[in-house]
């Protein structure tokens, strides 16, 4: 790249702009903390990130597509649950590794069904379903966190050569959805039918099946996330992955992608989650009070993107 | 005439290069129904909208009530009294009838809060005078039928004190029992003084209910007399005595033992459009002309498997007959729709993208995005597509390129049969020309093409066959050997 298309690519990409935080954050933290630059403190890190990114991947591709799923945050409490009863019911983990992704699975599809057959507005669908599933999740559990320490929550808490398992987990499925975003047939369609759902139908893509794999697909990474999350505890609590839904929204938003749908790359939603994860670990390290985390991170996202429209405002007048 | 309410001296208006008037004179009195009738694409809206203020004119005066006047925007025209009902309803169809009557003008009670009593009362006093007291004015307008609404439009424009009242193809949607409701009410105001603008299509209406025709052809008026010394066959005459702007085309006979590539034996949906019976074989070039309304996109839709299908039956040779738009594309059909804008491009994809959508849903998952580039690199040098790359977004192109880059995604599919719904709409002459000469080419190569026009010209230059729709009915199906315009255009008016 020359010098002229990096300035372009830094004033009209959203990634960019977050990209230059993310890279900010780093550089201050690590002078700013003498333990941030520590192999523990980095492992934390990269798990505090994994879930929220791999969940955000999902995520991503149903904001692409022009809709919202609210429900992620109740599934990951679902399938924590899940994984630890159904391992601990059969005596096999393998199964409740299963279980896991698939209520997940089983939830992204009825979203997908009920936007597409009953033609209900994705926010209300997904508001639902985030009542439903943080509901079952309580009722099976009867309100109780539940014991999961067998191997299937390794993948949680694992590591391997000092990397979190889950953070491997999180790049090698970067990796794919990437591929399948931007070198796949469904992967473009889900662009096309963001962009605009009507020309696409009339150009012969199957816009309801295209929905409906994208919640599937959403549904399903919010299942392996309750996995991570209830593994790394050791411990599936019922309320697991309460408000999450807001975090994974709020890292596929500075990751670049248009909520209005149709824009937004795969790379750029991994930043995203990198910089909420990071800036959750500056506020530890630095001693500052939780509750301006929360703070922060809403104003970053209001940052992130008014830079972002202020530039493409310019590059579209 | 010094007694004119509203008098047009000299209307010019440009959209781009485009000339759309060239000096209009048009006068109106109070009291007068004045039916403006011409061809799609004659300037009749445009016209009308600069009477209400909704366009700028490029030049001419308007003299309102004696007094030369420029209307800023609608706003000014309406409180001139200057009132245009628009095809497209435009009631607020979640507010109260009432509410809509008197919209932005709500009468307030000392309190402050709307007087809803007084405006109910008023609201039917208004409904009363256009012969809908039925009409509760408290319930929810959208609850209301077309024609209702419709009335209530009337209604509304009461209330702001019409003194020119336009009606753009009022009864487009009407039952002939709900239009005869709405020529009696313009009869009441026309007896009260107000002035009345009337486009339709339906010659029996205007016949009907107007003093005077005015007939536009390429925004010039060419006719303009009292309904009494007009003829139906004169009108068409006025609308369309213009030499071709093309010469016709070189179109080669389909021979009877072509392979017949569709069949359609009296198809219809349920009321729109129907029953329509015809052969398509290999090479024929199908035009289907009708005015706007009669039913020429639904019936491409109910061919490509979109619209389902009520009545009759489609044959193709292999079978295989579509239920929605994914498998028409599979079975070799390939649409280009109407309104590029809202049907046709992905705006944010890339052009090779754009062109490459349709051909993908029939291949395997993984994408060659070379294999797409270099199909779009040729589709750009064979229709001369005007682009900087083909990354380049598709909506940062003219609307003539984007229109070539739709075409070239229905021929990168590959189909047998071309359906394209309006293909030069909005494109500039040079473009018109090489879509043309395209398609001409493709149907010697054997490619059958089916296209709606609502240009006559470009329907009996392009087409070896010519269907005219007129309400639905199909009126014409006719081999394009000797047809005039004036043939098309009874069939189109006709009242099947």
């Amino acid at each position: 790249m020359t010098g002229s298309t990096v300035v372009r690519f830094v004033r009209t990409r959203r990634e960019a702009t977050v990209l230059a935080m993310l890279i900010l954050v780093f550089i201050g933290l690590t002078f700013a903390s003498e333990f941030f630059l520590t192999g523990r403190n980095l492992s934390n890190v990269a798990r505090q990130i994994s879930v929220v990114g791999i969940v955000a991947l999902g995520q991503a591709l149903v904001i692409i597509a022009g809709g919202i799923d609210l429900s992620v945050g109740s599934v990951i409490g679902l399938s924590a649950v899940t994984a630890a009863i159904v391992s601990a019911m059969t005596g096999m983990p393998s199964v409740g590794i299963a279980g896991a992704i698939g209520i997940g699975m089983a939830i992204g599809f009825a979203n997908g069904v009920l936007i597409t057959k009953l033609r209900i507005n994705p926010f209300i669908t997904t508001l639902g379903t985030l009542s439903i599933a943080r509901g079952a999740a309580l009722l099976i559990t009867n309100g109780n966190p539940q014991r999961f320490d067998n191997w299937a929550a390794y993948l949680g808490y694992g590591k391997i050569a000092g990397v979190p398992v889950q953070f491997i987990l999180l790049v090698a499925l970067t990796i794919l959805v990437w591929l399948f975003a931007t070198r796949t047939r469904w992967g473009r369609n889900v662009y096309a039918v963001g962009d605009n759902a009507r020309a696409a139908r009339l150009a012969g893509i199957d816009v309801a099946r295209t929905r409906i794999l994208v919640f599937t697909v959403s549904g399903s990474l919010a299942g392996l996330g309750g996995l991570l999350l209830g593994g790394m505890l050791t411990n599936a609590n019922p309320n697991l992955g309460l408000g999450y839904e807001l975090d994974v929204i709020a890292a596929v938003i500075l990751g670049g992608v248009a909520l209005s749908g149709g824009r937004g790359s795969i790379g750029g939603v991994v930043i995203g989650a990198a910089l909420i994860g990071l800036l959750r670990n500056a506020f530890v390290l630095l001693n500052v009070s939780g509750y301006w985390q929360t703070i922060t991170i809403g104003l970053v996202v209001i940052l992130a993107v008014g830079a972002d429209s202020l530039n493409r405002r310019s590059e579209e007048d | 005439m010094t007694d004119c309410l509203l008098s047009a001296r000299g209307i010019a208006k440009s959209f781009d290069q485009n000339r759309v008037l060239h000096g209009v004179d048009f006068d109106i009195s109070a009291g007068e129904v004045v039916a403006l009738l011409g061809e799609n694409g004659a300037g009749k809206s445009t016209f009308v909208n600069i009477l209400s203020g909704a366009l700028p004119r490029d030049g001419g005066t308007i003299r309102w009530s004696g007094e030369e006047t420029v209307f800023r925007d609608t706003r000014a025209a309406l409180d001139a009294g200057i009132i245009h009902i628009h095809q497209e309803l435009s009631l607020i169809s979640s507010l109260s009838v009432m509410e809509n009557l008197f919209i932005g003008d709500y009468m307030t009670g000392r309190s402050g809060f709307i007087d809803r009593k007084a405006l109910a009362a008023r609201a039917r006093e208004l409904l009363a005078r256009v012969g809908a007291a039925h009409i509760d004015p408290r319930v929810e307008a959208g609850s209301l039928s077309t024609a209702e609404q419709q009335i209530v439009e009337i209604a509304k424009a009461l209330a702001r004190n019409a003194r020119l009242l336009i009606l753009d193809e009022p009864t487009a949607s009407l039952t002939p029992h709900e239009a005869e409701a709405l020529f009696a009410i313009v009869r009441d105001l026309r007896a009260n003084g107000v002035a009345i603008i009337f486009i339709s299509h339906r010659f029996d209406e205007v016949f009907a209910i107007s003093d005077r025709v005015v007939v536009l052809r390429d925004g010039r008026v060419v006719g303009d007399r009292p309904v009494a010394e007009t003829t139906r066959a004169g009108i068409i005459a006025d609308m369309t005595g213009r030499a071709f702007t093309f010469d016709a085309l070189d179109r080669p006979a389909i021979s009877a033992d072509a392979p017949i590539r569709l069949k359609a034996e009296a198809i219809a949906d349920k009321g729109r459009v129907g029953p329509v019976s015809f052969d398509l074989r290999k090479g024929e070039i199908l035009g289907i002309f009708g005015l706007v309304g009669a039913g020429r996109t639904e019936l491409l839709e109910l061919l490509c498997g979109i619209r389902p299908l009520a009545v009759g039956s489609i044959m193709r040779p292999d079978g295989v007959v579509p239920g929605n738009s994914t498998e028409a594309w599979k079975s070799g059909l390939a649409l280009l729709p109407e309104g590029r804008k809202t049907n046709g491009i992905l705006p944010s994809l890339s052009l090779a993208e754009n062109v490459a959508v349709a051909k993908r849903q029939k291949s395997g998952g993984i994408l060659d995005l070379g294999a797409e580039k270099s199909l779009f690199a040729r589709f750009r040098d064979s229709l001369g597509i005007v682009s900087s790359g083909p990354d380049q977004p598709i909506r940062r192109l003219s609307g003539g390129n984007q229109q070539k880059v739709i075409f070239a995604r229905c021929l990168a599919s590959e189909p047998d049969i071309l359906f394209l719904d309006e293909p030069t709409h909005g494109v500039d002459v040079r473009t018109k020309a090489d879509i043309y000469k395209q398609i001409q080419d493709l149907a010697k190569k054997g490619m059958s093409v089916i296209f709606v026009s609502s240009e006559l010209p470009e329907v009996l230059a392009l087409a070896s066959t010519v269907m005219v729709l007129s309400r639905g009915r199909q009126t014409m199906l006719a081999a394009n050997q000797g047809l005039t315009e004036n043939d098309v255009l009874t069939a189109a008016f006709a009242q099947a």
